[in-house]
């Protein structure tokens, strides 16, 4: 299929300030291919959504961006992905500092069995941050980042699986937030949660987006449209590869989306 | 606890905005009885162009609640609130067409001299303009009891008609020569009964959104 990235991209630069981008990029598990030829630019501090059906290659869209692919043996990139149009597959990217730059946050919470304030003081400490109170300091930031605080400030010395899926969740972003980084990729943030514990995180989400760029794949389409900026609709062709079919402010997306297929999806015609 | 904060904002935005295209058409309408009463063309004209804006507003409101619809699911109270507006700033839209046709007639009767002094045609649009007014207020405070009050305030509306209508008819029975002048009268009052009725369509449409329940008030005679 043909792709005419400038009409899918005209849309994309809400506020003209580009943090992500990819152009014309191939994601290959060994023979098979998973992505073709994927172009978009992602706007800085906002929630760019992607969507689509089952297996179109959402997930591992995400991954080319903290180059979490590299990690699956086969897999290969081509085409261009940028961070502050730095190409980050370039050779002499430090893969780690990437990663702190590019926080994940995972389908099913996954907090470490520590505590509460080692799970969030880990990744600085990682980084060479020693000192007590220092520590204290960012625990504490990034748990009201992450609007936890509240909850548990009185159980910090517990460990982080005791507590509910929606709280270990938040947990995580704000073990992501605690290295400062400037991205957030979210695999299905939410999948796992209850309604109430969706729309805290969904809510936590549009305030973060104040200071952070956000990527979340989801399945679940409502959840795009009540929380992103942006949305980009990927879905699979004839031989599996995934293909972006449209990309544009969500509020667009979602009342008069430019392509057929796009239309088909988010009606229930397919999918 | 509040949880889905970012989506109430916009809903309160919404609401807003549906005040603000209320006080516009608010001040059209008694501005363009007051360029009837001083015969003031300019002002005519001013309305007449500016219920483009007022249209313009309202396919911005309409087109908000269209998104709000489409990507934050609306349940319950909530989803009546966006029905409720799109169905409110219909009525108020229409209502600021009736002050353009007062302007248009204004424009009409131009210089010819005055057929009587306006009396009841000003309490038509006190009275329409209090009561557009507290219709509004009683939808962004959400009162029911409120909003079923003002509803039926519209008689008092359709008897200042009567009325104006009558003594319009008395003067056109008595000198043929009044017929265009009287005419046009009766079309301008004609607009403000309009407009009342309009305010009670809001009304309804409040108590709609408050209870729940879809009910005529005051069944109007016209």
């Amino acid at each position: 299929m043909k792709m005419d990235s400038e009409l899918l991209n005209k849309n994309a630069a809400i506020n003209n300030n580009v943090k992500l981008s990819t152009e014309g990029v191939n994601l290959y598990y060994g023979s098979f291919q998973a992505l073709r030829n994927i172009t978009l630019d992602i706007p800085q501090c906002a929630i760019t959504a992607i969507i689509g059906p089952s297996g179109c290659g959402k997930s591992s869209f995400l991954r080319i961006f903290n180059r979490m692919n590299d990690l699956i043996t086969g897999a290969r990139v081509e085409g261009e992905v940028e961070l502050d149009g730095i190409p980050i597959y370039n050779k002499a990217i430090d893969v780690v500092e990437l990663r702190k730059r590019v926080g994940m946050v995972f389908q099913k919470p996954n907090p470490f069995p520590m505590s509460v304030f080692e799970n969030v003081a880990f990744g600085p400490k990682r980084h060479g941050i020693s000192n007590r109170v220092e520590l204290e300091e960012i625990v504490k930031k990034s748990l009201r980042q992450a609007a936890l605080w509240d909850e548990v400030k009185d159980k910090l010395e517990q460990s982080g699986l005791a507590l509910s899926g929606g709280q270990q969740q938040r947990l995580c972003i704000a073990r992501v937030l605690a290295v400062e980084p400037e991205v957030i990729l979210m695999d299905e943030p939410c999948s796992a949660l209850d309604p109430v514990a969706t729309l805290k995180i969904e809510e936590l989400m549009r305030s973060l987006a104040e200071n952070y760029t956000i990527v979340i794949v989801t399945h679940n389409m409502q959840q795009a449209a009540r929380v992103s900026d942006m949305a980009a609709f990927l879905m699979m062709e004839e031989d599996r590869a995934g293909v972006l079919v449209e990309y544009g402010p969500t509020s667009e997306l979602f009342t008069n989306p430019k392509d057929k297929r796009t239309e088909d999806y988010i009606t229930g015609r397919f999918g | 606890m509040e949880i889905r904060t970012t989506f109430r904002k916009k809903l309160r935005e919404i609401q807003d905005e549906v005040l603000v295209m209320g006080s516009m058409v608010e001040k059209a309408i008694t501005s363009s009885v007051k360029a009837l009463k001083e015969r003031d063309l300019d002002l005519a004209h001013q309305i007449i162009n500016d219920d483009l804006k007022v249209n313009q507003k309202r396919f911005e409101i309409e087109e908000k609640c269209i998104q709000l619809v489409a990507t934050q699911q609306p349940m319950a109270s909530d989803l009546r609130v966006i029905i409720s507006v799109l169905n409110i700033i219909s009525e108020v839209e229409r209502i600021g067409d009736h002050a353009e046709g007062i302007a248009k007639i204004v424009i009409m009767i131009g210089d010819e001299p005055p057929l009587k002094p306006l009396i009841d045609i000003p309490r038509m649009t006190e009275k329409t303009t209090d009561m557009l007014q507290r219709s509004l207020d009683a939808f962004v405070n959400h009162n029911a009891d409120t909003a079923r009050e003002i509803a039926i305030e519209d008689d008092e509306v359709d008897n200042l008609y009567n009325q104006v209508f009558r003594e319009l008819l008395t003067f056109m029975a008595e000198d043929p020569r009044t017929i265009t002048r009287a005419t046009r009268l009766i079309w301008v009052a004609h607009n403000l009964e309009r407009s009342a009725d309009r305010v009670t369509n809001i009304c309804e449409r409040v108590v709609y959104m408050v209870t729940g329940k879809m009910e005529e008030i005051g069944a109007s005679k016209y």
